[in-house]
């Protein structure tokens, strides 16, 4: 027999009254099908996802993960029929979902994590510059683990490093994060189930929710696993599991939790005097400590866990709002520090003033749980679950503390 | 010498000379060039370099099997004309002087905390002719719209104004972190400096003043910018792209949706056939650019991107080496662009026929930065190190130049239909 054009591109109308053959396997094409929304009825398959957190898109999913959505597809006599044939299809097609994994991924998801994982490996392979962020199609928001730092920057702490002699700081900060990244991506390379689901999740979600005016930041912070947003995805909370690093003074690893925390405005107009529990990375220019790069402002949010072990300026202004007039590099510019501090305050205020909303929405994130800005809480100020989450291996979603962990925790 | 028979300013700066000494060692193939008339539209300098598609413009041989030369020393396979005394440190920005000033004036930014002014004249000759220091390694650099300011942008988180007539400069601009970019704006109305920081903000700064005019929040990090009146692209970390209108004052007018999966790092803005900035090309450190319109009849179709700066071309078993791309220009005259990379080569493309022009030979250092003249004829590129591989590969001993070449004839667009 003849194999099926139409049914190849995934829009045959016949489905499987067509005189062509249908060849399995070949479901996995890209298109519109406009009968997807018929798939909500579908008992066996809704009794799958229950427990797992889908979108609302996960409609298609069900109608994709049978296999051949070709079949589907512009099928309007598949259409009609309601729940009777949309189960009635999916016995028949199930077999042919070697496809497609049971997991019952929509073309499109598969698509995306397809893409995911052949980007992966290019950027293996290619020598390209690492410390960048992703995403797997324009449009879509960034994919939560990578840090970004662009070659100036690492440049500028070598150069600033190598002038306090301090340049096995800097390789050994800089070979962590390429240890990091390494891990990501091959996390990403070959997802198991629930790391795809998150991913998907994480790519959706950001990409609806609107974008507030400090759009990209906003929406960056939120789907950086940062322990406020139980939509990070689990696969971030376990590779960061708040390990802090060896080589890091304990005052940056927690910074990761509290950070969220200490993003509150208030503590920005604030110097760069270190005496300030400023989670933010590096207390500033206190010497060694900071020493360890203070890669910049809150450099990314992403750098949830990631920040505190390489005390990368911690992703301290998570949700990036406000200037951050936060102290930067190692090198003693304190001087230039309090100089500044009456300039940031002013620009502060005025940018505070200028982006109202994307600062309310910080605090607004956070809720009181959060203490002031404080690097670990004690354990008697946590509940049992927060207690159950830090000293479980990995996060539960929707279960992260959102107060930083107490010190016997991390292990240092 | 050869005798310029041109009309000086308006001619090509064809049959440049390297007026250096025998340390280009290529000194024997460098002087052959020169002997092709210095005459405008380089009608013989035209077809020479162009039938060289893909080969040095020497004499179609590779840079490496020079006759003579006992190392394969590739710092300038494109023999083109090196600048004398580059700077010492990583060249991170370069940009000539506007067409109010007669003559032809380059600023290089670098790594060692200087910015450095030479004359470049049209027989190829630059002369350098000062310089000035930051605290910290110099960023980004401009000129102003007469040609007799430059501003300097730096680490040290400063931007500095440059009276090139007094030699003097001062401090125009405060930031939190490094400032990462620097633009001129001259409109109607007003007049002033804008500077991106890695502190997130965008600054405008009348350069009387110690506070800033303006401060716009940015999303994340700015990583690069470009400014053409009334148009402003800001590229920012996180894959963060936005467009302002400068128009009365500066204002957000768009942020767009990153055409690209990774990291910005550099753009540029192109203009339309009258002259209006109508859209830019952002490159990122996957070898891709895009080319993207700001408001196209058809969005799907108009913008694309392209891939660069990759090695093994078409052949797509073996996985390919991507690099960075470093520099975007706009020839101003012909509307066509040219990419440099972290390869070490540059290439010349036409958007509108989405078509490549040519692609350089490889240097043997990443080439960092490019621009061309006010009125196109020269290409100026910076060869060295990026920082692309990290630290393992930074030799500061080496030397890193800065090449002209004539872009005249290269840069001319393919004829469409």
């Amino acid at each position: 027999m003849t194999i099926c054009q139409f049914f190849l591109q995934g829009r045959c109308r016949f489905g499987d009254r067509c005189w062509n053959e249908h060849p399995r396997g070949g479901g996995g094409r890209p298109h519109s099908g406009p009968v997807r929304g018929a798939g909500g009825g579908w008992g066996a398959a809704s009794q799958r996802y229950a427990n797992v957190i889908q979108p609302p898109i996960f409609k298609h999913s069900t109608w994709g993960g049978s296999g051949d959505g070709g079949g589907f597809s512009g099928a309007s006599d598949f259409g009609s029929p309601g729940n009777k044939s949309a189960v009635f299809s999916q016995n028949r097609f199930s077999a042919l979902s070697s496809a497609h994994p049971a997991d019952g991924f929509s073309d499109e998801e598969q698509r995306l994590l397809d893409c995911v994982a052949k980007d992966m490996a290019t950027w293996e392979s290619s020598g390209q510059w690492m410390f960048s962020c992703y995403s797997p199609e324009a449009g879509k928001p960034n994919v939560s683990g990578f840090r970004e730092f662009s070659a100036e920057e690492v440049r500028l702490e070598y150069y600033n490093c190598s002038a306090n002699n301090n340049t096995e700081n800097y390789i050994n900060s800089v070979n962590q994060l390429v240890q990091e990244w390494r891990n990501r991506l091959q996390e990403l390379k070959a997802l198991n189930a629930s790391g795809k689901e998150s991913l998907l999740s994480q790519l959706k979600n950001a990409v609806t929710q609107p974008l507030p005016s400090l759009g990209f930041g906003g929406q960056q912070a939120s789907s950086f696993g940062f322990p406020s947003f139980p939509v990070s995805s689990s696969s971030s909370a376990a590779s960061f599991s708040f390990k802090a690093n060896p080589s890091v003074p304990p005052g940056n690893a927690a910074a990761v939790g509290s950070s969220a925390a200490a993003s509150n405005p208030p503590t920005f107009g604030v110097t760069s005097s270190p005496s300030v529990p400023n989670p933010v990375g590096s207390g500033n220019s206190s010497a060694p400590s900071a020493a360890s790069f203070s890669f910049k402002t809150s450099g990314t949010t992403s750098g949830c866990g990631t920040s505190g072990l390489s005390g990368f300026g911690s992703s301290a202004a998570a949700n990036s709002s406000s200037t951050a007039p936060l102290p930067v590099s190692a090198t003693p510019s304190a001087a230039t520090g309090t100089s500044q501090s009456g300039a940031s305050s002013a620009s502060a205020a005025q940018t505070a003033g200028a982006s109202g909303h994307n600062v309310t929405s910080a605090p607004s994130a956070v809720p009181n749980g959060i203490a002031s800005d404080k690097l670990y809480t004690p354990r008697s100020e946590l509940t049992a679950e927060e207690l159950e989450q830090f000293e479980a291996k990995r996060f539960t979603l929707g279960k992260i503390p959102l107060k930083p962990p107490p010190i016997d925790l991390l292990y240092l | 010498m050869s005798s310029q028979t041109v009309a000086p300013r308006a001619g090509p700066v064809t049959g440049l000379y390297p007026a250096l000494p025998a340390e280009e060692r290529s000194g024997s193939r460098g002087m052959a060039l020169p002997r092709l008339p210095a005459v405008l539209a380089s009608s013989s300098a035209g077809p020479t370099r162009m039938s060289l598609f893909g080969s040095t413009s020497g004499f179609g041989t590779g840079g490496t099997s020079m006759f003579g030369s006992t190392t394969a020393d590739n710092h300038n396979p494109m023999k083109d004309i090196e600048v004398t005394s580059p700077p010492d440190d990583s060249i991170s920005c370069l940009a000539f002087s506007p067409p109010t000033l007669p003559g032809n004036f380059l600023i290089a930014g670098s790594w060692a905390n200087d910015v450095r002014c030479w004359e470049v004249q049209d027989n190829g000759q630059t002369i350098p002719k000062a310089q000035q220091m930051h605290t910290g390694p110099v960023l980004d650099g401009c000129w102003s719209d007469d040609g007799s300011k430059v501003f300097t942008a730096s680490c040290d988180k400063t931007a500095k104004m440059w009276d090139l007539n007094s030699n003097q400069a001062i401090q125009i601009a405060q930031h939190d972190a490094p400032v990462k970019t620097i633009h001129w704006i001259k409109a109607p109305n007003y007049s002033c400096v804008m500077t991106g920081s890695w502190d997130k903000t965008l600054k405008f700064w009348d350069t009387r003043s110690p506070t800033p005019m303006m401060t716009l929040q940015l999303p994340e990090r700015c990583y690069c910018a470009d400014v053409v009146h009334p148009m402003a692209a800001v590229a920012t970390a996180e894959r963060g792209l936005i467009v302002y209108q400068l128009e009365n004052q500066p204002s957000e007018f768009r942020r767009i949706e990153s055409p690209l999966k990774h990291q910005h790092r550099c753009v540029a803005i192109f203009k339309d056939k009258v002259n209006k900035p109508t859209g830019f090309a952002l490159g990122s450190i996957e070898g891709r650019v895009a080319i993207h319109y700001i408001n196209p009849p058809n969005p799907a179709k108009d913008n694309f991107t392209f891939k660069c700066h990759r090695s093994n071309g078409t052949n797509t078993s073996a996985p390919q080496d991507i690099y960075a791309v470093n520099g975007i220009a706009f020839h101003p005259v012909h509307g066509t662009l040219a990419t440099v990379g972290s390869d070490g080569r540059f290439s010349f493309w036409d958007k509108d026929a989405r078509t490549k022009l040519k692609t350089s030979e490889q240097l043997d250092q990443p080439i960092s930065a490019c621009c061309f003249n006010h009125n196109g004829n020269i290409f100026a590129y910076a060869s060295s190190y990026d920082w692309s591989k990290g630290h393992e590969f930074y030799n500061p001993q080496k030397k890193n130049y800065i090449f002209l070449r004539n872009a005249a004839e290269e840069l001319k667009p393919r004829n469409k239909k």
